[in-house]
């Protein structure tokens, strides 16, 4: 079934024959929990090398909408207009998951809680390997020098790379991030996520798609390449945007702001979120 | 709180033992002050008897009855523990089990122990067996109510975080669970420590041969109260000790919270 959705345009990188494959498709996918109707047939398709964002109101059911994707949660079997899905190619993409406290053991060092993410489930990585993979992957978020401190021992925005630098020393192929910068004061997110930018765009550890829940349009519009905008619950997808700014965004993310494309697209996703239907 | 101020003046090394040096030097002038007040006052030894006659009632055979003692306190200590332990474990993993034996924890806290304390030497006689139990038994509640707690204590994310991993049942327990417990244990083994000192006389109160409540009690009988003082002091020296050593492995392992366990 071909979703109504997600009739945007191809991906306007092109070249890479496998950007532009779905990588993950939620197919009319209903969810209620306990008597609640939280979500209303949802058809997204996530595709291989793009950065998608979901806004709506809060308690829409944004999180849920991830939880689906990381199969936490299943949608509805007995929908009226027929079971819900979640369909990835031949197999499941390695999926990771950034919430929005950063969610480390304090009993564990850095790299320990970094290495938890490398010592859990069926697909751990053997012994020898943590090590080296989970300081890799503190080199990617420029914490390596801190492998040995404990998490009390760090600054909220430290902490957040931490988490960030767990999930992906896993190496995800889909990273699906649930507000993860939404506690830190805004510089400190400003930063993170000019940094989660650049390892975007250098694919850094095999990333090949992200989905990033978000209460805020700047980051949404600036990040992503498309915006999921949901409406209030039970939540459906009100409507998809493309965002129309050229790629790679890292070199001139301080001043995106004051481009026109990036202002057109903020003020059509304030209209699309305030109207009322 | 000490200020830094308070740390950079000369006697600031001994600011540091402040903790231990205020109860000592308290203690003392107390220990005087009823060692003068005893000759002055002419109180009779069989009252109040004076700490130097205490100290001369202390043998080697309160060394021996400290010994068993301990001896009880240390085992009723070690088996509520683990069994309190191992059943909150069940508690947390099982649900019928915590449903059929949930009441039957609540019936054994709210019986008091010196009830039972009869019955169990009945059952397990005069020795070591009966002192072990009462102490087992006062000290098995707290253990396992805060070890369900603290296993119970792991918030909805980190459990979300280790099902994203499709974490086994068992890593969920060793890396999650079990860790994220620890600080509720060892305030249980904090609170069953004491606990396990007055099961222990209790138990010796109602029928021994030996041991410090066997001391307090046969010295009553004939008046003789610079022992049953000295029993006394070594009772609470067991309770202190065991306290003060628990406090210290507490500080070293449990370093990542204090708060939110109690």
């Amino acid at each position: 079934m071909q979703s109504t959705a997600i009739q945007a345009p191809a991906d306007s990188q092109g070249g890479n024959a496998l950007v532009g494959d779905p990588l993950l498709t939620l197919q009319n996918c209903s969810l209620t929990l306990n008597d609640t109707h939280i979500l209303r047939n949802i058809d997204l398709e996530i595709r291989q090398g793009e950065f998608v964002s979901i806004i709506g109101p809060s308690g829409c059911g944004k999180s849920t909408t991830l939880r689906l994707m990381l199969e936490l949660l299943k949608p509805d079997a007995d929908d009226s207009s027929g079971a819900g899905k979640v369909i990835f190619p031949k197999v499941r993409p390695r999926r990771g998951m950034a919430f929005q406290k950063p969610v480390l053991m304090p009993w564990l060092t850095v790299r320990g809680n970094v290495e938890l993410s490398l010592s859990l489930g069926p697909q751990k990585t053997p012994q020898s390997l943590r090590r080296g993979k989970a300081e890799a992957a503190l080199e990617l978020v420029g914490l390596l020098a801190y492998a040995n401190y404990y998490p009390k021992q760090l600054s909220g925005g430290m902490q957040q790379r931490v988490a960030l630098a767990r999930t992906l020393a896993a190496e995800p192929e889909l990273l699906l991030m649930d507000e993860p910068f939404g506690a830190l004061d805004e510089m400190t997110r400003d930063t993170l996520n000019l940094e989660l930018l650049k390892l975007w765009e250098n694919r850094a550890n095999g990333l090949k798609s992200i989905v990033m829940v978000t209460h805020s349009l700047h980051e949404a519009v600036s990040l992503s390449d498309r915006v999921v905008v949901l409406s209030s619950r039970p939540a459906g997808i009100r409507t998809i945007i493309d965002v129309p700014l050229p790629k790679p965004r890292s070199a001139g993310f301080v001043s995106i702001e004051e481009t026109q494309p990036y202002q057109q697209t903020i003020a059509r996703l304030r209209r699309e979120l305030h109207r009322e239907d | 709180m000490r200020t830094d101020v308070s740390r950079r003046m000369p006697l600031g090394i001994l600011k540091r033992y402040d903790a231990l040096l205020y109860p000592l030097v308290f203690i003392s002038l107390l220990l005087v002050a009823w060692e003068v007040s005893v000759h002055v006052f002419d109180i009779p030894a069989y009252m109040l008897p004076a700490p130097s006659d205490v100290l001369d009632a202390m043998d080697s055979d309160l060394i021996n009855h400290t010994w068993v003692t301990l001896q009880e306190t240390l085992w009723g200590f070690l088996i509520a523990n683990i069994a309190g332990f191992f059943v909150a474990v069940m508690f947390v993993h099982f649900r019928p089990v915590e449903l059929s034996l949930f009441p039957v924890a609540i019936a054994l806290k709210t019986t008091p122990l010196v009830a039972l304390a009869p019955l169990l030497v009945v059952w397990l006689g005069t020795g070591m067996a009966s002192k072990i139990a009462a102490s087992a038994l006062i000290c098995f509640f707290p253990v396992l109510i805060n070890s369900v707690k603290g296993l119970r204590s792991i918030d909805a994310e980190s459990d979300e975080l280790f099902r994203t991993y499709q974490a086994s049942r068992q890593e969920i327990f060793w890396k999650l669970r079990l860790p994220a417990s620890l600080p509720y244990v060892m305030s249980a083994l904090k609170i069953s420590s004491s606990l396990a000192v007055v099961g222990a006389i209790v138990g010796e109160f109602v029928g021994a041969n030996a041991g410090l409540g066997y001391v307090v009690l046969v010295s009553s009988y004939h008046l003789d109260t610079d022992i049953m003082f000295s029993a006394i002091f070594a009772a609470a020296f067991i309770g202190l000790a065991f306290f003060w050593i628990l406090e210290a492995i507490d500080r070293h392992f449990i370093f990542w919270q204090q708060e939110g366990a109690d």
